[in-house]
Parts: C-alpha cells; sequence; structure tokens
C-alpha cells in the first residue's frame, strides 16, 4: 500500500501552473477590455482557476490507484454522457458539447472524455504490458477508446477528437508499443486521409486549405493575418499591457480564447512571450518528470496521456497564433479563457500529483 | 519488469527530446516574427488601424458677371448599408435571414416613399435622329432614383463583406430630398442603414452655359497618378471640360486631411495628429452675362434652320476690354446630364450626334471666313498704301486673270468673279468705303492680288498673310478654355508643304475675299472685329474676370490683356468702320435690315463657300455656304462686337444678319433697362476694388 507523501507533491510544477494559470486571468482582462459583453470573463476565470487549485488538491490527495476500481462506472457514465450530449445538449458554435449538470454549470462531457480515455487505456496497457507486441492487445486497447473517439467525433468536435487520439498515441507510445505498429499507424493515418477530408466540415477544410494557400479565401485568412501581425508588430518589449493595437481595436477576433497568444506576444512582445513559453515548457519538463520517476505503470501511463494533450495543444495553439499551424479553435492550455479546459487541466495536474505523492 | 529496462524510461527521454525541439521551434518562430519581420509586421499593424479621412473641399461656385450662378454645389442622396453593422448570427442561415428581412424592410419603405412623392416620369436622351437633326440635343434630365432588389443587396454585401466590410454599399441612389429624409426618419431603427450625402454640381443656367461651363466626370485612368499627387482622393471628380476643366485646380480647393485611428469595423477611435481643416475652392466671376447669353442662343435656335444647318455658333465680346460677353454654339447639350455620371450609351449619343454637340464651334469650329476677312484685306491695303479711300478702283463683274505662262493667250485666261455677277451685275467704280459696304469681291481681288498685271500691283501673299495674322488668325487667342483650334492663314510655303503646290495669284484673289484655304473660328472673326472697332487694340479674349474666395475677397482680377496693338493707323481702321456703317445704314449695303432706330450698328456680312463631300453642289453648280455676319455696336464707342456664323447657312446676310439684329436689339435693350435702374454689375463692383 502506497502512502499519501505531501513532500513528493510537486511544488514547483504547481507554483508554475498557478503563475500561468493567473498570467492567462490578467491577459484574458487586457483582450476583453472595451467589450461591454465580457467584462465578466476575467473574473470568472480567476475563480475556476480558484475552483481548479481546490479541485486539483482533492485530486491529488485521493489515491489515483483506488480509482482503477472506477474506471469503467467513470468510463461507461462519460459514455453515456456523450450520447446524451447527442439528444439534450444545447447547439454552442456549432457543437453540441455542452450540457447542464444540475444546473450549476456546464460541463464537456468532452473534456471529461480526455480523463475517462486516459484511465482506461493506461489502466489496460499496465495491465498488458508484457503482451504489448501482441496485436490482439493493441486492437483491444484501441477498441476501448473507440466509442469515446466516435462519440466526440460526431458530436461534431474533431478538434477534441484529434486530442483524444494523440493523447492515446502517447500512451501507447510510452506503453512500449513496437516501431513496426506505429509505422503502421502512420501508414494507415496517411492512407485514410482523404476519408478524414470528407468528414471535415466546411470551415474547417477552409482553415486547411488557407494554411497551404493564403489567397484561397482572404475573408477567412483575415484573422490568421491579423494574428501574425499581432506577433509580428509586437517587437523585443511589445506595446505595453492593454495597448495593443491588433487586440484592443479588435482585428483580432476570439482574443480571449484562440488567439489569446498574439495578444500576449503583441502587448509584451519577445520578453513576455518567451517567458510565457518558458513557463510552459518548464510545467511539461516536470510532467515527464513524474512520469519518469513514477515506479508504477499505470501511473506512469495516465501522465504521459495527460502530458501528451497539454503539449500537443500548447504547440497546435501557440502554432496557430504564429502561423505554423492551420486554425483549430482549441484553447490554450491554462491560459486561453474558459471553464471547462480549466478545471479538466487542474484534474489532470491533481491526478500527476497524485501519481507524483505515491511512489514506493 | 526487473528482468529487462522498462522501454517506458526510454520513451519517455525521447518524448522530452521532442518537446525540447517543439519549444525551440516555437520560440525559434515567435524571434523570427518579431525580430527579423517586425518591422514589416509594425508597419502593417499601422496600415490596419490608421485611415486617411479626407474631407471634401466644396468646390468653388461660377457666377456670371451680375453674380448669376451658372455653377453650384448641391446634394445627391443615396441609401447605403454598412455590411459590417447589419445583424449577424455565428449560424449563417439565421444571419441570412436576419438580413433579407431588414433588406425587404428597406426596399419597401424606399419604394411607398417614392411612389407617394415621385409621380412624373423622367425624359431621357434620345438617340439622334439623322433626317431631323436637333439643334438642342435634349431637355434637362433629373437624376433618375434607382433603388436595388433584395438579391441585388444581398449581393452586394455579401461582395462587399469578403473586401471591406465597413465600406456603404449603395442600395437606394439619386432619391429626391424629401424622399430621402423620409425614408431615414423610417430606418433609423434598422441597423447598419444610413443615408449617404453625395456632392453634386448643378449647373443652373444647363444648356444656356454647357459649352462654356462644362462637367465633371471621375478622375480618368491615366491621370490618377498626377491627381493622387495633388492630393485628390481617389473618388474625387474633376472637370472634364470648358471652365470646369481649365480652372480645375482653382475650383477644387484642398481636401481636409485627419489621420485617424480605427477599430476593425471601420470606427473611429481617435483622431492622431494634428486634422487640417478642408479649403474650399475660389469662385469664378465670369465677365458672361448670363442674359445675354440666353438672348444668343434662343436668337440662334430660331433663326437657324435644323434641316439645313448642324451647327451654328455665336460670339460677342466687350471690344473695350476683350471680355466675353456671350457665346453660345449649337447644338446645345445640358451639362447636367453628367452630374451622376453620364452612361457610356449617353456619351456615344453626345458625341455621335449630327453637329458634334459636345464641341464649342466658336473656338473648336474652322471655316472659311468669306467676306468677313475683307475687314482685313481692306486695312491692309490702306496701311501698305496700296490704296487710299479715295482710290476709286473698276469693279466688273467679272475679270480675267492671264495665265502666267501665256499671258497672251486670252482662252487660258482664269476668270474671277464677283458674287453679283450672278445676277449679271457689276458694282462698277468704286472706293474701299463703297467696296466693304457692297462686298465687293473684284475690288478686294484687285486690292490682295493686283489687277490687271503689270497695271495695279496688289499687296501680295505675304502683305496678306502678315496683316491676317497681326489680326489674329492663324494662332490661339488664348481663351481661357479649352479645345481651342487655331485655324489656318495660308502662304506660299504652307501650300508648297501641305499640298505640293506653287502658289499663284489665284490663290492671293482667292484669301482677299476669305476663300481658298483661309480658316478661321467664329472667336477669331469676333476679335478682329473688336480690333477694328477700338482702333487696333487685339485682346486676349477672357471669359473669367475675377476669382473670389469662398467668402468673396478678391483674390484675382483679370485684367484686360493686350496681345498686340495692331501697326495699322487709326485713320485707316476708321476707313474700315465706313464701310461697316454703310454696309447696315446704307440703302446699297448689304445687310440694311439690320439697322436700330436708337442705336447705330456697323457690321460686315460673310458668305463663305466651302466644300463638304456629303453636300457637294447644287443644281446650278454652286457650292454649299456658310452664313457670317461680324459687327460692332454702337458705332461712336463701340463695347460690344458681336459675330454670328451659322454652318451651311447660306446667305451671310439673310441667315447671319437677322439673328445678329435680334440680339443686338435685345442687348441695347437690357442695356437701357440696366442704365435706368444704375444697377451695377458683380464685375464692376470688382473692377473698381481691384489694385
Amino acid at each position: 500500500m502506497m502512502r499519501l507523501n505531501w513532500r513528493q507533491f510537486d511544488w514547483l510544477l504547481f507554483a508554475a501552473i498557478l503563475l500561468v494559470s493567473l498570467f492567462g486571468v490578467v491577459m484574458i482582462q487586457s483582450a476583453v477590455k472595451g467589450d461591454p459583453e465580457l467584462t465578466s470573463f476575467p473574473k470568472r476565470q480567476a475563480i475556476y482557476v480558484g475552483l481548479g487549485v481546490i479541485l486539483m488538491f482533492l485530486v491529488a490527495a485521493f489515491n489515483y490507484n483506488l480509482l482503477r476500481s472506477l474506471i469503467f462506472p467513470f468510463y461507461f457514465l462519460v459514455l453515456a454522457l456523450l450520447v446524451l450530449v447527442g439528444a439534450l445538449g444545447q447547439t454552442i458554435f456549432g457543437a453540441q458539447s455542452w450540457i447542464s449538470l444540475f444546473g450549476l454549470f456546464p460541463i464537456q462531457p468532452s473534456e471529461l472524455a480526455k480523463v475517462a480515455l486516459a484511465l482506461i487505456l493506461s489502466n489496460y496497457l499496465a495491465t498488458h504490458r508484457e503482451r504489448i507486441h501482441d496485436l490482439r492487445v493493441v486492437l483491444t486497447g484501441v477498441l476501448f477508446i473507440l466509442p469515446i473517439l466516435v462519440l466526440v467525433a460526431i458530436q461534431p468536435d474533431l478538434g477534441t477528437a484529434v486530442v483524444l487520439a494523440v493523447e492515446a498515441a502517447f500512451i501507447f507510445f510510452v506503453a512500449g508499443l513496437p516501431w513496426r505498429y506505429i509505422l503502421g499507424a502512420i501508414i494507415l493515418a496517411i492512407l485514410s486521409a482523404p476519408l478524414a477530408w470528407n468528414m471535415l466540415a466546411e470551415h474547417q477544410r477552409t482553415r486547411i486549405l488557407i494554411f497551404i494557400d493564403p489567397t484561397a479565401d482572404p475573408d477567412a485568412y483575415f484573422n490568421v493575418k491579423q494574428a501574425l501581425v499581432g506577433v509580428g508588430s509586437g517587437g523585443l518589449w511589445g506595446k505595453g499591457y492593454g495597448q495593443g493595437t491588433q487586440s484592443q481595436l479588435h482585428f483580432l477576433r476570439v482574443r480571449h480564447t484562440d488567439f489569446i497568444f498574439s495578444v500576449i506576444a503583441e502587448e509584451l512582445g519577445f520578453i513576455g512571450a518567451s517567458i510565457l513559453l518558458l513557463l510552459l515548457f518548464f510545467i511539461i519538463w516536470r510532467l515527464w518528470r513524474i512520469a519518469s520517476r513514477s515506479e508504477d505503470p499505470f501511473g506512469q501511463l495516465l501522465v504521459a496521456g495527460l502530458t501528451g494533450v497539454i503539449l500537443f495543444q500548447t504547440l497546435v495553439v501557440i502554432g496557430m497564433n504564429m502561423g505554423l499551424l492551420p486554425v483549430t479553435g482549441l484553447p490554450l492550455p491554462f491560459v486561453s479563457y474558459g471553464g471547462n479546459a480549466m478545471l479538466s487541466l487542474m484534474i489532470f495536474i491533481g491526478l500527476a500529483q497524485s501519481v507524483a505523492m505515491r511512489r514506493t | 519488469m526487473t528482468a529487462h529496462t522498462p522501454p517506458a524510461s526510454t520513451r519517455l527521454w525521447f518524448l522530452r527530446v521532442v518537446t525540447i525541439l517543439i519549444f525551440a521551434i516555437l520560440l525559434g518562430q515567435l524571434a523570427r516574427l518579431q525580430f527579423f519581420q517586425g518591422t514589416g509586421f509594425q508597419k502593417e499593424a499601422v496600415f490596419n488601424r490608421t485611415r486617411l479621412v479626407r474631407t471634401k473641399a466644396p468646390r468653388g461656385v461660377i457666377y456670371d458677371r451680375d453674380g448669376r450662378i451658372l455653377a453650384r454645389n448641391t446634394a445627391a442622396y443615396h441609401v447605403v448599408l454598412i455590411p459590417a453593422e447589419l445583424p449577424d448570427d455565428p449560424d449563417y442561415t439565421i444571419s441570412q435571414q436576419k438580413r433579407r428581412a431588414l433588406y425587404q424592410e428597406v426596399a419597401q419603405i424606399i419604394h411607398e416613399k417614392l411612389d407617394l412623392l415621385q409621380p412624373t416620369p423622367v425624359p431621357t436622351l434620345q438617340p439622334p435622329d439623322r433626317k431631323h437633326p436637333q439643334l438642342i440635343v435634349q431637355a434637362s434630365r433629373p437624376p433618375e432614383p434607382q433603388v436595388l432588389s433584395v438579391e441585388e443587396m444581398d449581393q452586394l454585401v455579401l461582395e462587399r463583406e469578403l473586401g471591406s466590410a465597413f465600406l456603404p454599399v449603395v442600395v437606394a441612389r439619386n432619391l429626391p430630398r424629401d424622399v430621402a429624409l423620409a425614408v431615414a426618419e423610417e430606418t433609423y431603427h434598422l441597423p447598419g442603414v444610413h443615408l449617404q450625402l453625395q456632392p453634386r454640381r448643378l449647373y443652373p443656367a444647363g444648356l444656356y452655359t454647357s459649352h462654356i461651363i462644362g462637367y465633371m466626370g471621375p478622375i480618368p485612368k491615366e491621370e490618377e497618378k498626377t491627381y493622387a499627387q495633388k492630393g485628390y482622393a481617389p473618388d474625387a471628380w474633376v472637370g472634364w471640360s470648358d471652365l470646369e476643366y481649365q480652372y480645375e485646380e482653382t475650383l477644387h480647393g484642398q481636401p481636409g486631411v485627419k489621420v485617424i485611428e480605427v477599430d476593425v469595423k471601420g470606427n473611429e477611435k481617435r483622431v492622431v495628429g494634428e486634422p487640417t481643416q478642408p479649403q474650399p475652392g475660389h469662385n469664378l466671376i465670369l465677365s458672361l452675362d448670363l442674359e445675354l447669353q440666353k438672348i444668343m442662343l434662343d436668337a440662334l435656335v430660331q433663326g437657324v434652320n435644323p434641316k439645313r444647318s448642324t451647327s451654328a455658333a455665336a460670339v460677342a465680346v466687350d471690344p473695350r476690354t476683350g471680355y466675353i460677353l456671350g457665346m453660345v454654339s449649337l447644338p446645345a447639350y445640358d451639362n447636367n446630364t453628367f452630374a451622376d455620371g453620364i452612361t457610356s450609351e449617353e456619351y456615344d449619343i453626345l458625341t455621335r450626334a449630327p453637329g458634334r454637340p459636345l464641341l464649342d464651334h466658336a473656338i473648336s469650329g474652322i471655316y472659311p471666313p468669306g467676306s468677313t476677312f475683307k475687314l482685313v484685306t481692306a486695312s491692309a491695303g490702306l496701311q501698305e498704301k496700296v490704296i487710299t479711300p479715295k482710290t476709286i478702283l473698276n469693279a466688273p463683274g467679272i475679270i480675267y486673270l492671264p495665265n502666267r505662262n501665256f499671258p497672251d493667250n486670252p482662252d487660258l485666261a482664269q476668270p474671277f468673279v464677283c458674287w453679283i455677277h450672278k445676277s449679271g451685275g457689276e458694282h462698277g467704280d468704286i472706293n474701299v468705303v463703297q467696296a466693304l459696304a457692297v462686298s465687293c469681291d473684284i475690288f478686294f481681288y484687285k486690292v490682295g492680288g493686283g489687277w490687271p498685271p503689270g497695271d495695279f500691283e496688289g499687296l501680295g501673299v505675304d502683305a496678306l498673310a502678315h496683316y491676317a495674322r497681326l489680326f489674329g488668325f492663324g494662332e490661339l487667342s488664348g481663351i481661357d478654355l479649352p479645345g481651342e483650334n487655331p485655324g489656318l492663314v495660308p502662304d506660299p510655303k504652307w501650300k508648297r508643304i501641305a499640298k505640293g503646290e506653287r502658289w499663284v495669284t489665284g490663290d492671293t484673289y482667292n484669301m482677299a475675299i476669305g476663300q481658298g484655304d483661309v480658316l478661321v473660328t467664329p472667336l477669331q472673326i469676333t476679335m478682329m472685329t473688336a480690333a477694328v472697332a477700338n482702333d487696333g487694340i487685339l485682346y486676349q479674349p477672357q471669359v473669367v474676370a475675377a476669382i473670389t474666395d469662398a467668402d468673396n475677397h478678391l483674390v484675382q482680377f483679370n485684367a484686360p490683356k493686350v496681345r498686340r496693338e495692331l501697326p495699322i493707323d487709326p485713320k485707316h481702321l476708321e476707313t474700315v468702320r465706313r464701310g461697316m456703317w454703310y454696309a447696315v445704314n446704307a440703302d446699297f449695303g448689304t445687310a440694311p435690315d439690320v439697322a436700330l432706330p436708337d442705336v447705330e450698328i456697323a457690321g460686315k456680312t460673310g458668305t463663305a463657300e466651302f466644300f463638304d463631300p456629303e453636300l457637294g453642289r447644287d443644281l446650278a453648280g454652286n457650292l454649299p455656304t456658310h452664313a457670317w455676319f461680324t459687327a460692332f455696336a454702337p458705332y461712336q464707342n463701340p463695347e460690344i462686337a458681336l459675330t454670328v456664323f451659322v454652318y451651311n447657312g447660306g446667305e451671310g446676310s439673310i441667315v447671319a444678319a437677322p439673328i445678329a439684329k435680334t440680339i443686338l436689339r435685345q442687348y441695347f435693350d437690357i442695356r437701357a433697362r440696366d442704365q435706368a435702374t444704375g444697377a451695377k454689375s458683380l464685375l464692376d463692383q470688382l473692377q473698381e476694388i481691384a489694385p
């Protein structure tokens, strides 16, 4: 029986996360300035950070190994919620992803799906680690995650579906999936690309098309261009907090979520943006450290999956802000406005801390 | 698990390396954007948020000599939609539903108001009728209201949104003012619907002054750069012809400029730097008298037979100053047609109509002057002592110019006839005054080319051409209007080059009576008459007498400009004037019907043969003729010099002279009225304060 050990709690990780989250609140304040409909957002985000920290400590204090017995009930609950969303969910931004839980706050089942997927796949692969070379084991693992992936994808929330797939890939990878399978998966992915292309909605295709050729749709390219101009015009020190012309004059759209990095780079310059990059790097580095140090395969895989999600979203969102990747609509971890994302991230970190504190 | 190293740790280290790589790429791209491409992006950010806003400067007003408005500014009322302000919804279908409902409402309100307030149909420009040419090409055409359909609005808004969603889309143009205001009242609650006032030029005198004032249009493609350098906005309108063109920069003023910071929707957030105020354009005060202008045009329209003459012109100047008092050209057109931009069909109609309405025939048309040119021949003959006032020459109906190679063979001699010879008559022994009065051709053949050869020496072509040029022929008069034609004074050198032929005495004969290759404009003839009337001063004709600023302070006074003082003894010009006096006031003169009981008029008729392949010759083998009459009055202290020209009009004495009489009659009537009331023209007042 492993014992709770608060000395093993990663306080540096916690400090970095708190810093980045509060930094996010401050930047959301600047991003929504002068927008009467969004004035409550910084405050709400601050409340979510506070709630998130409490949730993180609660999850951290909980023995994650005890979760193993709850994995299947939780897994089916999430599946049920995803089905329910299809039937009841409110239509928001084209995706039926929000349902009201006890009327308290809306939760996104697709965020819970990230946790459920990590738990079920890590648990299965941890117990079948020696037979990871066996195609049957691999396919069983895939079978566990497929319902979640499909249900999220048909919401339609393809962004999250991709994140879930990446999450699973990280877990398989760390579980020791042989390279030949990895190669096979990559070939399969390439071959199924045309199929995936047909599954994409019109606006998603446009995003990819304008990434390849900005002149394809000048109107759609406008947002990407404005984000680039925002980042590029920041210079070394930036234009000053609340002084970014691209953000304050609303040339940047969805400033508080998708394009928050552009606001930071514009207003705080290279200095501010690179500090944020270093902090995010530090968080991910510490998470890898927890995974490496864990001697429990389940904990290790769990943390690897969650870290993969954070790394992937950071890359995709910042890359998109700087014109390296197409527009996806994913939030920047810990920084972008959004209660659900914040809470589920804090659950991730709580789980990671729990793993950290239960080294034998 | 203990048997071999778990692959997890190596795989995790691999992922750490991937993480480092990812962040290195992100940091590298950040540095690339902010340092290496930073300047470009900073410029783009500035370009994004700042707009150069030009406040249009009111264009100068054009007045006649009495302060009557000939060109002023009004507004066109358009209803516009600003796409960025229209109802929006993340769901495209809902968004479109809301918008189409709004378009529907806007269109309905406009149509309702239009039906209530605008029942009258509007005349449109008719294509030219070759069989029945019109001397006035069209009636005034009020700008027609145009309202887009819901589909057109939808289409235009969607297109505009792809570009700049904050720029207005015009959905209804040229609404009458009361309709526009009523529509504005009923649409104020609809988002994105606005009333736009667009400055428009209005010409109250329309077709009476269109050849003087001209018209405006958008900046021509090839001149975009030039105008941009002068600070013109790309959508500015500029003068395209006549005074609007000639005085473009005087009238235009300087637009006000301010730099504003805007948000993404184009809303002004703050003003950057110090804005400059618009400088209104300067006003023009013409020497033109609108009343006379109307008299002249009406007299021409009445006196010209449109079945015969495709064009006509009349010019009146003040011989004491060279100021243009009136200048009209037929066919007339209404320059208000151009106020909202002319369609290419309408422009085609105007350019292709018989008589070319857009051309000012008074300054751009060149014609043989006929007998009016005898004023030059007479003046030159007297000054060069070829004749004296007392010289009497015999004028039979016909003379024969011997062939220069076979002077003794009368069969090869070339006959030259007088106009009177057609009716079998002759003028007999006459002096120069009588010759002018009866417009004797033989007398002027002799003065110009000499006859009989070896017995009476004429001026010769060189002297004749020299005096013609002194009187201003063959060169631009320098009038402040564009499109002037210098005409032609032929001489041996010209003939050698242009026709490859040698100049012969017969050419000098023809030139002496204003035939052959001499070509002049009606304005040049008027300036000649003015110089005869004022004892030999050739003025530069001017339309604009003064320029004032927007507060009506005098900016510039165009004092009379003397082109040259003719080296002709005033007593000789006095002799020529006497000839013109007899032409009108003696019963043997060519234009006795022109005489007025209360004002002494002196004048000269002209019937100028011309060759036109379409017209050819009549059954008797005669060429068609232009009708000319040029005159000045009063005889003692001339204050007006007038020329009437009718293309293919026939006899000057029958067609042109009566028109001139009508004009002079009415002119002196309004002069008498003005003197009775003691009214001083605006021009006189300005002249008094001018330095």
